[in-house]
């Protein structure tokens, strides 16, 4: 606080910028303890129904695509990985650098987005609709039903967060571009990462769990 | 709040290359026979690549002891719901 003066960015309630930053972050990591415990539930559903169709959920699990899987895993970590770089060049100021990760890690979403749709297209030809409209001969019973709903809810939920976390990161992008963050003001680029490390964290554990447990 | 140690632009490497190294992991485990193991290993490596996300690219390792708490607190509570869950219907 030395050379420039932060006041004009500064809310009243707050001592100096650096608070500000601080619970600015703090908040973040409050909104993303809850988003994980709406998966939560759905991570607990997949436990019940996992135990009482064993059978069923790893045949289930052979129809999916495990290398197209294991694929988009290898996309989610890397966008990952840009948008950490993201945030480490915005701390040292530079801008061309946070923005050009950040737009890699846009081109990395909706590559994972374009797969994901790959995937979702081959099992409504097989006849793998959501709930009632299950109609696959292949996968007959109670158990590949179950999966497959629950492949959905949890993968749409999952591509939900991806399509809201582009959005929120595209924007972020315009403004880094615009000159809105600096090495001292990036908050909002780091709760926007903060966001799509979830979306990662989340994917890391429904790739086992729908395409590697046979 | 003084002044924090930032994780370094090696460290991000690392730790990328690390996720990938674990997927590969993860996928060439799921390939064996490991019987009533595989799951324990999947979920295993999944738990050891989460914590890398969040000790470095989230920087839960740079952060604040309430912050730790919040991703403690939810980590803790999901494992927890599972472990209910699956108890209960295994043995009910």
């Amino acid at each position: 606080m030395k050379e420039r003066d932060h006041s004009w960015e500064v809310d009243e309630q707050f001592e100096n910028l650096e608070r500000q930053e601080y619970t600015a972050r703090l908040g973040m990591w409050i909104f993303v303890g809850s988003e994980a415990l709406l998966f939560a539930g759905l991570f607990g559903l997949y436990t019940a129904y996992r135990i009482l169709h064993p059978a069923a959920f790893a045949e289930a699990t052979h129809h999916n695509n495990q290398l197209l899987g294991t694929i988009n895993t290898a996309v989610l970590i890397t966008s990952s990985f840009s948008v950490a770089w993201a945030v480490h060049a915005i701390r040292m100021d530079r801008r061309k650098a946070a923005t050009l990760s950040l737009g890699v890690t846009l081109v990395l979403a909706a590559g994972f987005l374009v797969i994901k749709g790959f995937e979702y297209s081959h099992h409504f030809s097989a006849g793998i609709y959501p709930g009632v409209h299950y109609s696959s001969e292949e996968l007959t019973g109670h158990g590949p039903k179950l999966f497959f709903t629950l492949y959905y809810f949890m993968t749409g939920l999952h591509a939900l967060h991806v399509i809201a976390g582009m959005t929120v990161l595209g924007w972020i992008a315009v403004l880094v571009r615009r000159g809105r963050y600096t090495s001292t003001r990036n908050a909002a680029v780091e709760n926007g990462a903060l966001y799509w490390h979830l979306v990662d964290l989340i994917w890391i554990f429904l790739w086992p769990l729908f395409y590697l447990l046979r | 709040m003084a002044a924090k140690h930032h994780v370094s632009g090696a460290g991000y490497l690392a730790a990328w290359i690390a996720l990938l190294v674990l997927t590969a992991l993860s996928y060439g485990a799921a390939h064996l026979a490991l019987g009533g193991f595989g799951t324990p290993v999947a979920l295993g490596i999944a738990g050891i690549k989460a914590m890398v996300v969040l000790l470095f690219f989230m920087h839960l390792i740079e952060a604040s002891t309430s912050m730790r708490v919040i991703a403690a607190v939810a980590v803790l509570f999901i494992v927890f719901l599972c472990l209910g869950i699956a108890a209960d219907v295994a043995y009910r």
